[in-house]
């Protein structure tokens, strides 16, 4: 199923704007067949977006604005009109990077033609808003057109150095015909430029801009990690994707020590809370985590592959936390956090996220106890279930000298099902987990704002999830059920 | 993304280092990090290693070489740069479109390993 598209149009134009110049930074020659055979759709969607957009009241903008936008569209169909008769470059597939703009634009203008046709723009803020976003498309056509332009400037120097002998009719036109394409993007990217001149800055301070002060995009990111999380772990619970659990929410728990530390410092969370109940259940649910994590690293090899939407995940997480609470290389002072986000919103996300950990946790663990899928390289497995052993207290077992793993295995280090030791091992790590992530859930509970403000329980089950219960303080032994894995 | 069948062996063994330079700088500063203690920012410098280190992983065919020496030098800081000067040498074709995220990813944690 498709994913619903919730990008407001600002979000959608900085996307396209953003995509024109990552495409500048890796244009080949190769890709230029492509990109000619799509640019007139992205032209032609920009047009169309920038007629959507509201027209100054009392033709406060110059007429020329809207002239260049028309001057640009009739030669981008003059350029089209070009290639489809002297068949050049001809049929074939689209550049998938100009398809998103085009798409990003025209995604753009159903939105505004749809909820903001009603817009009128008297308010000098919103005429502002407007000069960027016109400004925006313009980039993004000036971009755009320079890149298409050097890829077809570096096919024609390919197709020119190459001395095939048997090269095909087709290959031999590009030379004239990128030439020529050459020369037609050069006066549109001059037309475009003209429009952007060195006005682009002046017009961008006027863009409406949605964050980075405030905690949404941790919160987008904390919930967005979980429930990729979940996914990867039902489909694809390999070692791999569980190192990367594991070492994210290791990641989350020191980030929520640091940003309800700089909580605790600013007056945005009860520094007694912190100190006695927080800070410690935080520390050890993070060693927990981390032993984890290299239990799961024993069994990766070097070849293992994590699932990309895991790490994408991951990375936006850690992206969304360093916006919040970094400084360069380390912690920013509590008071630079809290200048950039309310400290006690973050509070409220982190506690959602150390509630939801708990869920990961025995995810985790059910995996460790029952998944008979699991394997790991054989001399590190034996090197572990050894050491394992060595540590247990059963001495019997000690002495009857089990081989875990067959020398054949570990001469060739062949991928071996995990032995029982080992299994152990993990399944203990992932007990103490389940425990301490418990453990601070219960301690995050005094950071949740709804569940503080009601009134006490009359003895009745609240109707509230466990996870956001009013509990308070947990005893350290408390025992956490698990729900079922997704 | 690129298709990653068809990479050349040079652009290969190129990334498969960068691939093994990452994974030990992320085990290096993850084993700095628990030295500090749970609280310390190095937690997600390593998890940041890791993260482009898989993203390398992803780029590479599924039978490359990735075993390999593992590199001399412990210093996180050098380790990145290493990975830093051996992918600027990759050359961006129709095979390897797409690296330079990663190459302004590794640049990013260079800074952020450099006091």
């Amino acid at each position: 199923m498709k994913r619903q598209d919730e990008r407001s149009v600002g979000e959608l134009l900085l996307d396209a704007d953003f995509t024109t110049r990552q495409g500048l930074m890796d244009v080949t020659g190769q890709d230029a067949p492509a990109m000619l055979r799509t640019w007139g759709e992205v032209v032609q969607s920009a047009s169309e977006l920038w007629a959507t957009l509201p027209k100054p009241v009392g033709g406060a903008n110059s007429p020329i604005d809207g002239v260049t936008m028309a001057r640009l569209e009739s030669m981008s169909q003059a350029m089209h009109r070009n290639q489809v008769r002297r068949g050049w470059p001809g049929d074939g597939p689209s550049d998938e990077r100009l398809l998103r703009v085009a798409e990003t634009f025209t995604r753009a203008a159903d939105l505004i033609g749809r909820r903001g046709g009603h817009i009128g723009p008297t308010d000098p803020a919103i005429r502002a808003d407007l000069d960027a976003a016109r400004m925006r498309i313009m980039h993004t056509l000036y971009v755009g057109a320079h890149s298409v332009g050097v890829a077809a400037q570096q096919h024609v120097a390919d197709v020119e150095l190459s001395t095939t002998p048997g090269m095909s009719d087709r290959e031999s036109r590009a030379v004239p015909r990128g030439q020529e394409a050459i020369n037609r993007l050069a006066a549109f990217e001059q037309l475009a430029g003209a429009y952007v001149g060195n006005q682009f800055a002046r017009a961008a301070q006027g863009e409406h801009v949605h964050g980075p002060h405030g905690t949404e995009r941790l919160q987008q990111a904390l919930i967005g990690w979980d429930i990729q999380a979940h996914r990867t772990l039902a489909a694809t619970p390999t070692p791999a994707n569980l190192l990367l659990t594991s070492r994210t929410q290791a990641g989350i728990a020191t980030a929520a020590a640091a940003i309800l530390h700089a909580g605790a410092r600013t007056g945005h969370v009860d520094t007694h809370a912190y100190e006695h109940r927080l800070a410690p259940t935080l520390d050890a649910t993070q060693q927990a985590w981390t032993h984890v994590a290299k239990r799961w690293a024993e069994m990766t090899t070097p070849a293992s592959r994590t699932d990309l939407d895991l790490v994408h995940a991951a990375g936006e997480l850690r992206a969304a936390v360093r916006e919040v609470a970094h400084d360069k290389t380390t912690w920013a002072h509590p008071e630079v956090m809290a200048g950039r986000v309310d400290l006690g919103e973050a509070a409220q996300h982190l506690q959602q996220a150390l509630s939801t950990a708990v869920d990961l946790a025995c995810v985790t663990r059910d995996i460790a106890a029952q998944d008979t899928n699991l394997t790991g390289p054989a001399r590190a497995m034996s090197h572990r279930a050894n050491a394992d052993i060595d540590r247990a207290a059963d001495s019997d077992r000690r002495d009857e000298d089990v081989v875990w793993v067959t020398s054949g295995d570990v001469y060739a280090n062949r991928a071996v099902t995990i032995p029982e030791p080992v299994r152990a091992g993990l399944v203990d790590a992932s007990d103490t987990l389940v425990q301490t992530a418990g453990n601070a859930m219960s301690a995050a509970a005094c950071l949740d704002r709804v569940t503080q403000d009601r009134p006490p329980a009359s003895g009745q089950e609240p109707a509230v999830p466990r996870s956001r219960r009013p509990e308070g303080p947990a005893p350290a032994d408390e025992d956490i059920t698990c729900v079922a894995r997704p | 993304m690129m298709t990653n069948d068809t990479i050349d062996q040079d652009a290969t063994d190129a990334l498969a280092a960068v691939a093994r330079l990452l994974r030990h700088a992320a085990v290096r500063a993850w084993t700095q990090a628990e030295a500090e203690g749970p609280r310390s920012s190095l937690h997600l410098l390593g998890l940041g290693i890791h993260i482009a280190s898989c993203q390398v992983m992803a780029m590479l065919p599924a039978d490359a070489d990735l075993e390999g020496q593992p590199p001399t030098q412990n210093d996180v800081g050098q380790l990145l740069r290493s990975a830093d000067e051996l992918i600027r040498s990759i050359s961006i074709l129709d095979q390897t479109a797409g690296i330079s995220p990663l190459v302004v990813a590794i640049c990013d944690l260079v800074r952020e390993a450099t006091p």
